[in-house]
C-alpha cells in the first residue's frame, strides 16, 4: 500500500472513529426545560428524554396507534451507538420471560393455569427512524439481557452507524401498535375500562458505565430517566380521562373522539386511564413548594367515599412533606380502578391507583386508606428518589413499606393503624411482620429482583422484611435520627438513581454510626434473629437450712437468668428483670456468645425477665419466647382456645342441624 | 298466619316441657367441643402462660399476636387442631342420629318417658335413622350440588358486570334461596324421622313419602314456623357476639366462656323447637288422620 493511500485510509478511519451528531439538526436540539407541572421555577431533575406522543385508543379492540418522537440528551461521557428499548406490553404473550416465571410461581394471584388469548399483549413497532440517520426498523433486533428465552420480545435494540457523542442529543421517531391484554401487571382493559401502564417504546436508562434495560420479569417493575412528556391521548368522547402531568388540552373531534393533552416534567413515566363510569372530585392541598391539585376518579359505587379518599390522601401527603420532603408537583391524581380488575395499588409519577370496594367501614384501614398511603409513598420512594426497581426492588417498595408504617401509625395510632374494628386490633408493623416471618432467611434483601427463589420470597423480602428490618434500625439509632435519615436520603437523592449504599451511608453518615455489623446480616445477609429468655431461677440463699421459711421482703434469694442467642443474628439486646418487691433492673448485652446468665442476690424473687423490653427488635423471629413470667398466667392462652372450642361447638352443631 | 302460631307454641311448649334433652344434647356439645379443643389448647398455653407478648392479647384481640401465635412451628397448621375438633363434630352427630329417636318419642309422650323406653326407642330405631340420614344425604346432596353450580354460575356472569355489588347480592340472596330450599328438605326429613318413630315404621321409604306428601301440603306453615324459628337463632347467634365483644372485657375468659356457651345453649334450644315443631304438626296429623292415608297403623296411642 503506498504511502498517499495509507494517509487516505488513516484519515477515514479516523473520521470514522470520530463522534459525529447525527446531523445538523441535532445540534438544535434540547429538552424543554418548561416549569409548567411543577412548583418549581427551575428544573428539578437532569432531564435525559424529551417524550412528545400521541395515540388514538381503540375501546373496542382494546388497542392503540402511537407516534413517539423521543429526544435524548447523551449525558453518559462517552458516545453512545447502541439504544435498548422497553416493550413491556409485550412481556404479556405466552412465550415470554414474564409469562414462564409468572407461570413457573404465579404473579400477583394469577396462576395462568391455562391460557386466555384475553391474556394477550402486544407493543409492535411499525417504523423506527433515527432523525438524522435513517429509517432502522429493519435493523431492529429483540435482545434477552437476564436470560437467554429468545422468545422474549420486552426488549428491543437498535445501533446505529453514527455515534451520539457526549452532551449531544439524538431523536427517535417511532410509530407503534399496542394490544392491551385484560389487565395484567396493573396495565390493559377491563369491561370498558382501561389503564394505560408501560405502553410506548421506552428508552433504558445508561447507568454505571452500560445501559440498563432488562427484560421484564414477572415480579419486578421499572426503571427510567427523568425527562419531560407531551402526550395526546385520543378517546371516544364518552370517556373520561386521566393520566400523569397537567392537562393542557381537551378537544373535542368531529368524528366523536376527543383529544386530550398532558404535559408532565421532572417524570420518567406516563401512564393514563379512561372509562365513561369516572366521577371527578377535585381537591387541593397546600404543599410546601405550592398548591398541589388532587384529581380524584371515582368509580360511582364509591363515590360516597371520595371525601375519605381526599382526607386520607391529604393527612399522608401532610406526614411526608413535613417528615421527608416537599412534594414538587402542581398535580396529584388518584384513581378508584375498576372494581375486580388488577389495576388496583400502581403507582406512577404524580399518578396513583387505589382501590377499594362498596363496602368498607370506617376501621378498616387496611384497604383504601393503606393503599393510598402507599402508592402515594412512592411518589417519594420511586417517583423522585428513582431507584432501580429491576435490581433493587427493596429500595422502592421496602422503604415504602417502613414510611408506611410510621405514616399509618401517625394517622391511626400505633397498635391498631391497619385495623381498628370492633375491638379486633391489627398494627402495619405487624403487618409487617406476617409478611417477613415465613421466609426470613430465604433470599437476602439486596438481590436483583428477578432472582428471589420464588414470588413469596420476592413479596415477603422485598416488602416485608425490608420493612422490619428498617424498623429495627430505628430501634438501634432512634427514630427522630432515623427521621433525618430519611429526611436527608430524600434531599439528596431525589431525582437521581441512587443506589443501595448511597442509602446506608446515609444513614450512618447522619447517625454517627458504624452499622455495618448490622447491614451485613440484615441487608447482604440471611441470618435470623431470635433472642430467647432461656430459664428464670430465684433459689433461697439459704437453701440448705432445716426448717426454712421463706418471707417476703426478708428472705434472701439467689436469682438467675439465663438469656440465649438461638439464631446466627448477633447484635445488642437489652434485657429488663423484673423482682416481685417491684424492683427492675436493666441489663446490656452485646449478644455475641450463645447465652449469657445474670445472677442476682436480693430479697425478692424473680418476677419476669424480657429481651428487648422496649420492643425494638422488629425482626424476631419468636416474640413469644422473648420472657419468661415465674408464674404461670393462662388467662390469653385461655381466651384463644376457648374462641376455638366455641367454633368447634358451632361447627358441630351446624352439621348435626342440617345432617340429623 | 294462626295455623303457624299453633304450630310455633305448640313447638314451643313441647320443647319447653322437656329442657332436659336440650341441656343433654348441650353437654355433649361442650364436651365434644371440649375434647376436640384439648390439642389446640396445651398447644397454645404452652407458648402462652408464660410470655410476656401473650399479654397482649387481653388488651383487645390482637390479630398480629394471633397470627403469630398460629405461625409458630409449635403451633403448626391448623389443620393439626381442626382435625380432633372435626372427629368431635362427627361424634357429635353419630351421637344425635342414636339419641334422637328418644327425644321425638319423648316429644310426642304427654308425659315423661321412662328412660328404658328412651333408650328402647333410641335403639329401635337406630338403623332406619341410618338409612334416613343416607336418603337425605343423597337427596340434599344432588339438590344443593345443582343448586349451588347454578349459584356459581350466576355469581361468574354478576362478576362480569361493572356493578360492584351484583355479585355480593347474587351470593347472598342466592344462598339465602339455597339455605330455604334445604330447610323444606329439613322439613320433610324432620316428618320422616318423627313417622318412623311415632308409627314404628320399619320401611322407612314410607315414611319418606308421607313426610313428603305432609311437607307439600303444609308447605307454608311448616317452613314459616321453621323459618320463625331460624330467624329467631340468627338473633341470638348475632346478638350473643355482639355481646360477647360489646359487654365481656377483652381479658375475661369468664365472661367471654359465659357468653359464648350460653349462645350455644340457646342455638342448640332453637334447633330442638325446631323438632318440636315437627312432632307437634305430626301428633296432630296422627291423632287427626287424613282418609287416604288410614292405611298405616300408629303407634303413638301406645305411648300416649
Amino acid at each position: 500500500m503506498r504511502l498517499g493511500h495509507w494517509a487516505v485510509a488513516c484519515l477515514m478511519a479516523a473520521m470514522a472513529a470520530l463522534p459525529v451528531c447525527a446531523d445538523d439538526s441535532a445540534t438544535t436540539l434540547a429538552i424543554p426545560a418548561t416549569t409548567s407541572a411543577i412548583n418549581s421555577p427551575t428544573p428539578l431533575s437532569q432531564r435525559v428524554v424529551a417524550y412528545d406522543m400521541s395515540a388514538k385508543y381503540n375501546a373496542t379492540a382494546h388497542s392503540l396507534e402511537g407516534t413517539e418522537t423521543l429526544t435524548y440528551h447523551n449525558l453518559s461521557g462517552q458516545p453512545l451507538d447502541t439504544f435498548p428499548f422497553h416493550l413491556y406490553l409485550n412481556a404479556f404473550q405466552p412465550t415470554s420471560t414474564w409469562m414462564r416465571e409468572g407461570k413457573r410461581e404465579g404473579t400477583r394471584n394469577q396462576t395462568f393455569d391455562t391460557w386466555d388469548n384475553k391474556s394477550n399483549g402486544a407493543e409492535e413497532i411499525k417504523s423506527f427512524e433515527v432523525v438524522g440517520q435513517g429509517d432502522f426498523t429493519s435493523q431492529l433486533q429483540f435482545i434477552h439481557p437476564d436470560d437467554d428465552n429468545k422468545d422474549d420480545h420486552t426488549v428491543v435494540q437498535v445501533h446505529l452507524p453514527k455515534p451520539i457523542p457526549p452532551d449531544g442529543y439524538v431523536q427517535f421517531k417511532i410509530k407503534f401498535h399496542d394490544q392491551f391484554p385484560e389487565t395484567l401487571e396493573r396495565t390493559g382493559w377491563n369491561r370498558d375500562f382501561v389503564l394505560g401502564g408501560q405502553w410506548f417504546p421506552k428508552v433504558g436508562v445508561w447507568w454505571h458505565g452500560a445501559w440498563n434495560c432488562h427484560t421484564f420479569h414477572a415480579y419486578t417493575e421499572f426503571f427510567a430517566d427523568f425527562g419531560v412528556y407531551d402526550v395526546k391521548l385520543t378517546v371516544p368522547q364518552n370517556e373520561v380521562v386521566g393520566a400523569v402531568g397537567v392537562e393542557v388540552g381537551n378537544v373535542n373531534n368531529p368524528d366523536g373522539t376527543k383529544t386530550v393533552s398532558y404535559h408532565g416534567e421532572d417524570v420518567h413515566d406516563f401512564a393514563w386511564t379512561a372509562s365513561p363510569h369516572y366521577m371527578n372530585y377535585d381537591d387541593t392541598f397546600q404543599g410546601s413548594m405550592g398548591p398541589v391539585k388532587l384529581h380524584i376518579m371515582m368509580q360511582p359505587a364509591h363515590w360516597s367515599q371520595r371525601e375519605r379518599h381526599a382526607r386520607v390522601l391529604k393527612d399522608v401527603m401532610d406526614r411526608f412533606e413535613r417528615w421527608y420532603g416537599p412534594y414538587p408537583y402542581k398535580t396529584l391524581t388518584l384513581v378508584d380502578p375498576e372494581p375486580g380488575s388488577q389495576a388496583f395499588g400502581m403507582e406512577y409519577p404524580t399518578f396513583i391507583t387505589g382501590g377499594t370496594t362498596w363496602l368498607e367501614p370506617e376501621g378498616f384501614h387496611l384497604g383504601s386508606a393503606e393503599t393510598i398511603e402507599h402508592e402515594f409513598g412512592h411518589q417519594y420512594w420511586y417517583g423522585m428518589v428513582a431507584t432501580n426497581e429491576f435490581e433493587d426492588a427493596w429500595m422502592d417498595e421496602g422503604i415504602n413499606q417502613y414510611t408506611q408504617a410510621k405514616v399509618m401509625d401517625s394517622l391511626f395510632g400505633a397498635s391498631a393503624s391497619s385495623v381498628d374494628l370492633a375491638g379486633i386490633t391489627w398494627s402495619e408493623r405487624g403487618l409487617d411482620r406476617l409478611f417477613y416471618l415465613p421466609t426470613p432467611d430465604l433470599d437476602i434483601i439486596a438481590k436483583n429482583g428477578w432472582q428471589y427463589a420464588n414470588s413469596d420470597a420476592y413479596g415477603n423480602v422485598t416488602y416485608g422484611k425490608t420493612a422490619v428490618v428498617l424498623l429495627t434500625l430505628e430501634g438501634i439509632i432512634g427514630e427522630d435520627t432515623m427521621r433525618r435519615a430519611m429526611h436527608t436520603y430524600f434531599l439528596r437523592t431525589r431525582f437521581t438513581h441512587p443506589t443501595k449504599e448511597d442509602f446506608l451511608k446515609t444513614i450512618e453518615e447522619v447517625s454517627g454510626k458504624d452499622l455495618r455489623w448490622y447491614f451485613n446480616q440484615a441487608i447482604y445477609g440471611t441470618q435470623v434473629l431470635d433472642y430467647a429468655v432461656l430459664k428464670i431461677d430465684s433459689t433461697p440463699a439459704d437453701w440448705y437450712k432445716d426448717n426454712l421459711k421463706e418471707k417476703k421482703g426478708e428472705t434472701e434469694y439467689v436469682s438467675n437468668v439465663w438469656i440465649q442467642r438461638k439464631g446466627e443474628f448477633a447484635m445488642p439486646i437489652d434485657v429488663e428483670i423484673k423482682f416481685d418487691n417491684g424492683e427492675k433492673v436493666r441489663e446490656r448485652w452485646d449478644g455475641q456468645d450463645r447465652w449469657v446468665r445474670y445472677e442476682y442476690h436480693k430479697k425478692a424473687k424473680i418476677e419476669s425477665a424480657e429481651v428487648d423490653p422496649n420492643h425494638k427488635i422488629m425482626i424476631d423471629r419468636n416474640n413469644f419466647n422473648n420472657s419468661q413470667t415465674a408464674e404461670k398466667n393462662p388467662t390469653p392462652g385461655s381466651k384463644i382456645a376457648n374462641y376455638w372450642q366455641f367454633m368447634g361447638q358451632l361447627f358441630a352443631q351446624a352439621l348435626a342441624w342440617w345432617l340429623v | 298466619m294462626s295455623e303457624h302460631r299453633n304450630l310455633i307454641s305448640a313447638g314451643g311448649n313441647i320443647a319447653g316441657r322437656n329442657k332436659r334433652y336440650v341441656v343433654w344434647f348441650y353437654i355433649l356439645n361442650l364436651a365434644c367441643g371440649w375434647i376436640g379443643a384439648i390439642a389446640a389448647s396445651r398447644s397454645i398455653h404452652a407458648l402462652t402462660d408464660h410470655s410476656l407478648y401473650a399479654s397482649r392479647l387481653l388488651r383487645s384481640f390482637d390479630l398480629e399476636v394471633f397470627f403469630e401465635l398460629l405461625g409458630r412451628p409449635e403451633i403448626g397448621p391448623i389443620g393439626k387442631f381442626a382435625a380432633p375438633a372435626n372427629m368431635m363434630a362427627i361424634l357429635f352427630l353419630v351421637a344425635s342420629l342414636v339419641i334422637m329417636p328418644g327425644v321425638l318419642l319423648g316429644y310426642a309422650s304427654d308425659h315423661r318417658i321412662s328412660r328404658d323406653e328412651f333408650y328402647r326407642a333410641c335403639g329401635r330405631n337406630v338403623w332406619r335413622f341410618v338409612r334416613l340420614f343416607v336418603f337425605f344425604l343423597i337427596i340434599a346432596g344432588i339438590i344443593s350440588g345443582i343448586l349451588f353450580s347454578g349459584l356459581n354460575a350466576l355469581s361468574n356472569a354478576a362478576d362480569k358486570t361493572s356493578n360492584e355489588r351484583l355479585p355480593y347480592l347474587v351470593q347472598l340472596f342466592g344462598t339465602i334461596f339455597i339455605l330455604i330450599i334445604l330447610t323444606v328438605l329439613r322439613i320433610w326429613f324432620d316428618l320422616a324421622q318423627t313417622d318412623v318413630v311415632l308409627q314404628d315404621q320399619n320401611a322407612v321409604r314410607k315414611s319418606i313419602a308421607g313426610a313428603f306428601r305432609k311437607t307439600r301440603h303444609n308447605l307454608v306453615p311448616l317452613l314459616a314456623s321453621y323459618l320463625a324459628v331460624a330467624v329467631v337463632a340468627l338473633a341470638i347467634l348475632v346478638s350473643g357476639i355482639v355481646l360477647w365483644n360489646q359487654i365481656v372485657p377483652p381479658y375475661s375468659v369468664l365472661g367471654a366462656f359465659i357468653v359464648s356457651q350460653a349462645t350455644l345453649l340457646l342455638l342448640l334450644a332453637m334447633r330442638f323447637w325446631q323438632r318440636a315443631v315437627a312432632v307437634a304438626f305430626q301428633v296432630r296429623e296422627i291423632t287427626e288422620p287424613v282418609i287416604e292415608e288410614t292405611n298405616s297403623v300408629p303407634v303413638f296411642a301406645a305411648v300416649s
